[in-house]
């Protein structure tokens, strides 16, 4: 594919995507990001901390620790904004458009990647341009050096971003991770990054080195611990002179192959990707459930597409004869919440219901003191149990919008008691998810443990109707429900919205009114959007 | 019982009238509404349908205004989109059991008309089957049964038979006469043939207005006179292109015969022929045209 198709191809996408509402929401928080990086003197937080020190606010030390932040910040957040590149063409039908082009495989991923790429540059811009701004604002050195404030970004943040957009790239195409898995396993991949591996993907250790040579130089004792991240410190940070980073050889090298490696990533798919294809998907599933009959070559249903083509017979002016059918209102409700279950947990597989079955049965089968301390076991399969359900309750509130409904279901009255049923299929789901524990709690009489079930039991599914109807996608609670959970399970008491998190026995997070109470005004938030949807509808 | 649209305006953020002080009553009966893409035909259905609320104006149904309160209109209405989606993993009696019971539709009526309207649209082989496997022409089949799930006093059908093959469009426009005896229907479509066979009552708009209102010989009164036929050689067709709007053309083997549409004669041979529904529509739209679009038209 040529160079100027390629090119072609990855602006139509960044165009695409920058013009959509939630790109701005991006680059906002880019600009919030960068005001945080460098706080005022006298500020009781971090976001880099040498040890007890800080760098003075110039050009070196402010590209330098927005680019660290803005690498660690883009390869989350990022890498959900451009994950549905190849998703959006499958859904728009412009895939089968550039399918029956002369586009390879390779030039197709190639521009995805680009496209990815510049998109996460642009935000990583915004916050370069928003460091200068705060060197400026702070004012502790005025001398502007845009190569010293740039490189940063050229050497740690750049790198990083290829990774994020090809891995976004390959995550389209892995069938099993295209779903809301695919958006949980970066996740974890991004803890991994973070905390055990920062060092080698961010390069946060020449920078570390560079910082301790310059405060030996300058006769400071030289610390052990560096940190990136948000941090409340005790006491304001004394600052030091960073002239900045000069890169070695080495560095750059080790760079420019984790952006090869990158590319690898995004391109390797090119031996298996369908080109949107659906008889490619039937395959599949035909090999998977055992089929060895030849697949049709076209149409997604041979039984359907046959009777979809036989003449209509004359019966369709035959409406007179049908009964009548009035509305009447209340009656309703039981099989509107029973149709909002049905809709909530569609598609999903038989082992999706046995493994949530096997965690159940476990909490109700191991004994209370197994682990010590006592109910340590039953917090454990709590947690398992309400993180199995994540994809699921990811689609409270969005997929009326994710599935093109809003047009059919806006000319429906009752639009109150639809989101009402909605929020209480969610609750029923979590409760059912949540039971084993829920019966082990009851049965031992542990009432303060009930308690934290039953805030977060109220708590999961207000925030999933909150967030999708908010965002009309399902991304928004899984980013916020995975990164809540995993706080909550690394025993941070704070997020312990289930009651999991034990000291001498016994809950130590907030109070699970707190939780509950959380919800119902999440819910009440939700209920207020839809009637400002309604209003400007 | 009456709807009744009173100088609906609906400006979008970008500053665009998508409809522009358009007033009109439905009555029971079959109102045709006609006009070229990009006319407002959608955004106007939208509103009638309360999908979309208008910038001004006031949709009023029996009388009440039902811009705010839109569930009193919503109840006794049938609406079917141009485009819309599904939930791919119901089958299409789950979807409609679903959206039965957000209409309120009682458990034993629900399942009775669910059966019946999968009948009537030839879906009935078909109704375990999920949705997301379905084809186009299945899933407006499907539509079509949502509209009717309450045997609405209102229905709005935005147009409905995309997607259908030649014969479900003919039964499907038949149906839509037969429905209109005793119901508003307003049935909105680009494409003339679809309305001049069942609609008595036709709305042409374009440019977010209403350009006209009437029976089908009163938009053949607007072009009396201004039809001509003639047969010219092949080279010279792009030449009568550019001069005046041109409704069919038969290549034969003397030329291309063409039938265009112009106050006088457009050259000396040319015969004066009686207009039909198609011709009427463009001389209005055309007549109503910035001079662009006209070019566009042509």
């Amino acid at each position: 594919m040529r160079a100027r198709g390629l090119a072609a191809l990855a602006i139509a996408d960044f165009r695409e995507r920058t013009r959509r509402p939630g790109y701005l929401v991006t680059l906002a928080v880019a600009v919030v990001l960068g005001y945080l990086a460098l706080p005022p003197a006298s500020s009781r937080y971090v976001i880099m901390n040498a040890g007890g020190y800080r760098g003075l606010y110039n050009s070196a030390w402010a590209g330098t620790v927005t680019a660290l932040a803005g690498a660690l910040w883009l390869m989350i957040a990022g890498f959900y904004v451009v994950r549905s590149a190849i998703a959006r063409d499958q859904q728009t039908g412009v895939g089968q458009i550039l399918a029956a082009t002369a586009l390879r495989n390779a030039g197709y991923l190639a521009g995805k990647l680009v496209s990815n790429l510049m998109v996460l540059a642009s935000m990583a811009g915004v916050l370069a341009v928003t460091a200068l701004a705060m060197q400026l604002a702070r004012g502790e050195t005025r001398a502007v050096a845009l190569g010293a404030l740039l490189l940063p970004y050229a050497l740690f943040t750049l790198p990083v971003l290829a990774l994020t957009a090809s891995a976004a790239v390959l995550v389209e195409t892995i069938p099993v991770l295209r779903g809301g898995l695919g958006n949980i396993a970066w996740f974890f991949v991004w803890m991994i990054f973070a905390i055990a591996g920062a060092g080698v993907p961010l390069g946060f250790g020449s920078v570390r080195a560079s910082m301790r040579a310059a405060m030996t130089a300058q006769h400071l004792h030289s610390p052990a611990e560096f940190s990136v991240g948000f941090t409340q410190i005790a006491h304001p940070l004394r600052a030091f002179t960073w002239p900045g980073l000069a890169p070695s050889g080495g560095l750059v090298t080790a760079r420019l192959v984790l952006i090869a490696v990158g590319c690898c990533l995004a391109l390797a798919p090119a031996a298996w990707f369908g080109r949107f294809d659906p008889a490619r998907a039937r395959a599949r599933v035909r090999r998977a459930a055992g089929g060895t009959g030849p697949v049709p070559a076209e149409a997604p249903v041979t039984d359907d597409t046959r009777h979809a083509e036989r003449p209509v017979p004359r019966r369709l002016a035959a409406y007179r004869q049908l009964s009548t059918a009035r509305t009447r209102r209340g009656p309703a409700f039981g099989r509107l919440l029973a149709g909002e279950a049905r809709i909530l947990v569609q598609g999903t597989s038989r082992w999706w219901w046995i493994g949530a079955g096997v965690v159940n049965v476990a909490a109700l089968a191991i004994p209370d003191d197994l682990v010590k301390p006592v109910g340590a076991s039953t917090a454990l399969l709590l947690s398992a149990a309400w993180i199995w359900p994540v994809l699921t309750w990811s689609r409270i509130g969005a997929q009326r919008r994710e599935n093109g409904l809003d047009a059919l279901l806006g000319a429906y009255p009752g639009a109150y008691r639809q989101l009402a049923a909605e929020w209480l299929a969610g609750l029923v789901l979590t409760a059912t998810t949540g039971l084993g524990p829920l019966l082990r709690m009851a049965i031992t009489a542990n009432g303060k443990g009930v308690a934290g079930w039953i805030g977060g039991a109220l708590l999961i599914p207000s925030l999933a109707l909150l967030l999708g109807t908010a965002t009309g996608t399902h991304r928004a609670f899984q980013a916020m429900y995975v990164a809540l959970w995993y706080a909550a399970v690394n025993q941070l008491a704070a997020a312990d919205y289930m009651g999991t998190v034990l000291e001498h026995d016994r809950p130590a997070g907030p109070s699970p009114v707190l939780f509950a109470s959380a919800g119902l005004s999440m819910v009440a938030v939700t209920f207020t959007i839809r009637a400002v949807h309604h209003a400007t509808r | 019982m009456r709807l009744e649209l009173v100088n609906i305006t609906k400006q979008y953020r970008s500053g665009v009238r998508g409809v522009d002080a358009v007033t009109m009553h439905l009555d029971v009966g079959l109102v045709g509404l006609l006009g070229p893409n990009g006319a407002g035909k959608s955004s106007l259905m939208r509103i009638a349908a309360t999908v979309t609320r208008p910038t001004s104006g006031q949709l009023l149904f029996d009388g009440e205004n039902v811009v705010a309160r839109p569930d009193k209109l919503r109840r006794s209405l049938g609406y079917l989109p141009q485009d819309f989606g599904v939930y791919p993993h119901l089958n299409a009696t789950e979807f409609l059991a679903y959206l039965a019971a957000v209409k309120g539709l009682p458990a034993k009526t629900a399942r009775t008309r669910i059966g019946e309207l999968l009948e009537l649209v030839d879906l009935t082989g078909a109704g375990k089957r999920p949705l997301g496997k379905y084809s186009g022409g299945m899933l407006r089949r499907v539509g079509i049964a949502q509209a009717l799930l309450t045997d609405p006093d209102v229905l709005i059908v935005d147009e409905p038979t995309a997607g259908l093959d030649p014969e479900q469009r003919v039964t499907f426009r038949n149906m839509l006469a037969d429905l209109a005896a005793d119901r508003m229907v307003l049935l909105s479509t680009h494409i003339v043939s679809d309305v001049e066979s069942v609609a008595a009552d036709i709305v042409i708009m374009a440019g977010g207005r209403l350009l006209l209102r009437g029976a089908p010989e009163d938009m053949l009164r607007q072009a009396e006179g201004r039809v001509w036929e003639t047969t010219v050689p092949a080279g010279a067709l792009a030449q009568l292109r550019d001069r005046h709007p041109v409704s069919k053309m038969v290549r034969t083997s003397a030329g291309v015969r063409v039938r265009l549409l112009c106050p006088a004669a457009p050259i000396p041979d040319a015969v004066p022929v009686a207009p039909d529904l198609e011709d009427a529509y463009l001389t209005i739209v055309h007549d109503s045209a910035p001079r662009d679009r006209a070019g566009a038209l042509q």
